[in-house]
């Protein structure tokens, strides 16, 4: 085993490794700085350049950049008090307020000394997890396997924010969508309507762009200008890597916190850093200075959410079983180089584990080093409104989902797919377990099909891992349960520390879950009831063995949805319609009754007119994104890219003409470049 | 020095700001509230005084910058240096309390002044 680590080691010595470790630990860190974006949005860019690569060197890079990406997103957070992804909207409670006390720099050097530590612990826990699991893993049946693709489905459902209904519809919808093309026992074409394209089942890459990239540029490109005046950077190094040194404790803690979330399908790095943060505050005497520049409040959260990209690749590569969203991709890359997570890779790909806990280990240290050399210059960066970064990060995850299949066809998937996943946002339906769920769908059946087959009738469900696993699927049942007797028992005694349930206060994402309760979210349950019930009612033309699955799937989404739409109609009877969601004020006792009267009208007039601009500017973009589609049909990537990106910068954008010249120019020259350095082909027009 | 209650809109709660402006009136001392009932509203002043006539001009609310309704009592009596934190108990059977924890417990153990709790009907 330990051979295996160093035989790693030795292997990172290549320079072709090192330099592709360099290229994603660069990316990572400019991807970490875009609002937005983060993990999955890191994975999801380099994931295309990766198609024509080695494993190794594949790993190496996407490992790198997200390794780092949460080591950059703290300085958004710290010095506009806008955070580049959503896990550092913590670090920016204590962040922000201190470097608003002229101590920038101070915040900065705890954030990244601690992200690194960070990373560098999760590393550790990823070595120590191979040892550990490899017997058990080892030891694992089809019917094992069976049950922790459904248990990672539901898990990531029920520990995702929000309604379990809704997580649980999102994770058969995802389900559903991976069952589209050839069945894998049997060869029949399913849900693909008769065209070649789909036969194929639909592009990861083009669903994780699509639902979590297209989405999020859609919802973004509307805010324009960063209103409160950026604070300098100020301060000094010294001062807060000496602090940082006395709050190790802090660092262990929330490291080790952080790779707990991470293992758990689903909780991934935003509830992840709110748990540290909660475990400091309950363990400090002092509390008096949280939330107005604590350290304490900055090195826990900033340890856990790097900590939390090495856990999740924990279940990923051992089990077979995204514990998030970029680990979710990192495993449908795996796939396509035929390498199978699980007990397999244990067994023969030890030196590829060993080489990404080096990578990690490694691009943890190189990710604070050049955050302290560059912070001044990144910084930057974030100033540059998300509308001018739109067009390019467009272009980019387009280009990006076109890789994997060589098809326009992907492109539009991917469109409609982002129109869905924006709407899934809105709604407050959690993406993650749609996405797991799309990744689980194949392997799901693959083992169940293959359990069927060696085992008589029902006797696999006797095996003493079966049984665990049951349990383990009914343990988030009741804790749902608990968690809603818990809300109706809103008295002064409730007191579990989930401070992340708090973290709506902070204004972080004004459309995430904007829509739920509204006329848009009961539409949306009434849709997926009537995808669900389409599918069942064409899998009764799939022969027994490959109707099995979407039948299942179908049936189960069916009950789900039509309970999802029951909840959405009760919530909406006895509210006039789309009121806010939440109740605004308390019944008022007697006099004084019209001030508490008129604030409500004024809420819902506030909301309804954001929500509507929302939707017009969302939808303005996604007609923007159908229009390059065309144009990329006519004229070729290239050309198209000449005319949209000058379009859409000085007429959505409102940028200056130079800019707008000067960028086009760029990313031309980008796009000319790319075909020869890298294993990239731009699709071609029928004008061409 | 100033008095610090867990607030909530319950007859705990009500017995607890009682409480608290019946301490207080001896040094006129302010009373601040802090909500600890994540995510319930909040009375302004004019209800404060209404609800409670005698004293209620010394009664304040404030919050916290932490979510944790415990947390956030303990966090504004040490920023405020508070002489006093009163707050109300209800009725709970200990598999309550183990369930769903107590928010009374932990404000009880952490903070860093002495603590008056109260029931209904005693204040």
């Amino acid at each position: 085993m330990t051979d295996a680590a160093f035989s790693a080691l030795a292997s990172l010595a290549d320079p072709s490794l090192l330099l592709m470790l360099a290229v994603g630990v660069l990316a990572g860190l400019v991807i970490g700085l875009i609002p937005g974006l983060g993990g999955t949005g890191a994975v999801a860019i380099l994931l295309p350049v990766t198609f024509g690569m080695d494993p190794e060197p594949a790993l190496a890079m996407l490992i790198g950049a997200l390794a780092v990406v949460h080591t950059s997103d703290t300085v958004a957070a710290v010095l506009l008090g806008a955070p580049g992804s959503a896990s550092a909207s913590v670090t920016m409670l204590d962040g922000y307020s201190m470097a608003r006390q002229g101590q920038a720099k101070r915040a900065l050097s705890l954030a990244f000394l601690s992200s690194m530590a960070g990373g560098l612990i999760g590393a550790v826990g990823l070595t120590l997890a191979i040892p550990l699991a490899r017997p058990m893993v080892l030891s694992f049946g089809s019917p094992e396997l069976f049950m922790l693709t459904i248990l990672g489905v539901s898990l990531a459902a029920v520990l995702s924010r929000g309604n379990v209904v809704k997580g649980l519809t999102a994770g058969f919808l995802g389900l559903l969508l991976g069952l589209v093309g050839t069945s894998p026992t049997t060869a029949e074409e399913r849900f693909s309507f008769g065209s070649l394209f789909l036969s194929d089942g639909v592009s990861l890459v083009a669903v994780a762009l699509g639902i979590f990239g297209l989405a999020e540029i859609a919802s973004r490109v509307g805010q324009r200008t960063i209103t409160e005046q950026p604070v300098e950077l100020t301060g000094g190094w010294g001062s807060g890597i000496r602090e940082w040194l006395t709050h190790w404790t802090h660092v262990i803690r929330g490291a080790l916190i952080g790779i707990w979330a991470g293992v758990l399908p689903g909780v991934g790095a935003t509830a992840g850093t709110w748990l540290a943060y909660g475990q400091a505050v309950a363990t400090a005497k002092d509390k008096r200075k949280f939330g107005k520049g604590d350290p304490r409040g900055i090195v826990g959260p900033e340890s856990a959410n790097n900590s939390v990209e090495a856990g999740d690749l924990i279940p990923t590569f051992l089990f077979g079983i995204p514990g998030g969203v970029p680990s979710a991709m990192l495993l449908g890359m795996l796939l396509t180089y035929g390498i199978q997570p699980g007990p397999a890779i244990v067994t023969e790909h030890l030196d590829l584990m060993y080489l990404i806990v080096w990578a990690f280990a490694i691009a943890s240290v190189a990710g604070a080093f050049l955050c302290f050399l560059a912070t001044g210059s990144l910084a930057k960066l974030t100033k540059v409104p998300f509308a001018v970064l739109g067009p390019g990060l467009l272009v980019i995850m387009l280009l990006g989902a076109f890789q994997e299949g060589g098809q326009i066809g992907d492109l539009w998937v991917m469109v409609l797919l982002g129109v869905v996943g924006f709407f899934l946002k809105a709604t407050g339906m959690p993406r993650a377990p749609f996405l797991i769920g799309f990744v689980l769908a194949i392997p799901m059946e693959r083992y169940y099909y293959l359990t069927a087959n060696l085992y008589d009738g029902v006797s696999w469900m006797a095996r003493p891992g079966v049984l665990v696993f049951a349990a383990v699927l009914v343990v988030p049942v009741l804790w749902s349960l608990v968690k809603r007797l818990r809300g109706t028992a809103g008295q002064a005694d409730d007191g579990h520390r989930d401070e992340h349930e708090a973290d709506d206060d902070h204004g972080l994402d004004d459309l995430e879950g904007s829509m739920a309760g509204t006329t848009w979210s009961a539409a949306l349950a009434a849709i997926a009831a009537l995808v669900f019930a389409g599918a069942l009612w064409l899998s009764g033309s799939f022969s027994e063995e490959a109707a099995l699955m979407p039948r299942l799937v179908a049936g189960g989404g069916l009950v789900l949805a039509l309970v999802l739409s029951w909840q959405e109609l009760r919530t909406r009877r006895g509210r006039p319609a789309d009121a806010p969601a939440e109740p605004v004020a308390d019944e008022p006792l007697g006099g004084g009754g019209t001030a508490v009267l008129t604030r409500p009208a004024t809420v819902v007039d506030t909301k309804a007119l954001t929500r509507q601009r929302d939707l017009v500017i969302a939808g303005r973009t996604f007609a923007a994104m159908a229009t390059f589609l065309v144009l990329v049909m006519l004229g070729g990537y290239l050309a198209a890219t000449l005319v949209f990106v000058p379009a859409f910068l000085l007429y959505a954008a409102r940028a200056r003409t130079r800019t707008a010249i000067v960028y086009t120019l760029v990313l031309g020259v980008v796009l000319l470049a790319l075909p020869s350095l890298l294993p990239v082909d731009l699709p071609m027009g029928v004008l061409q | 020095m100033s008095i610090v209650v867990a607030y909530a809109d319950t007859p705990p709660g009500h017995a607890a700001v009682a409480a608290a402006l019946v301490e207080s009136a001896r040094e006129s001392e302010p009373v601040v509230l802090v909500p600890a009932v994540r995510g319930a509203a909040v009375p302004d002043s004019d209800e404060l005084a209404r609800r409670w006539p005698a004293g209620g001009d010394r009664l304040t609310v404030e919050r916290a910058d932490l979510g944790d309704p415990a947390d956030a009592v303990v966090q504004v009596a040490q920023r405020l240096d508070a002489r006093l934190v009163v707050l109300g108990l209800r009725e709970r059977t200990p598999v309550g309390k183990l369930v769903f924890g107590s928010t009374a417990q932990r404000i009880l153990l952490e903070a860093t002044c002495p603590v008056l709790a109260v029931k209904p009907g005693q204040a």
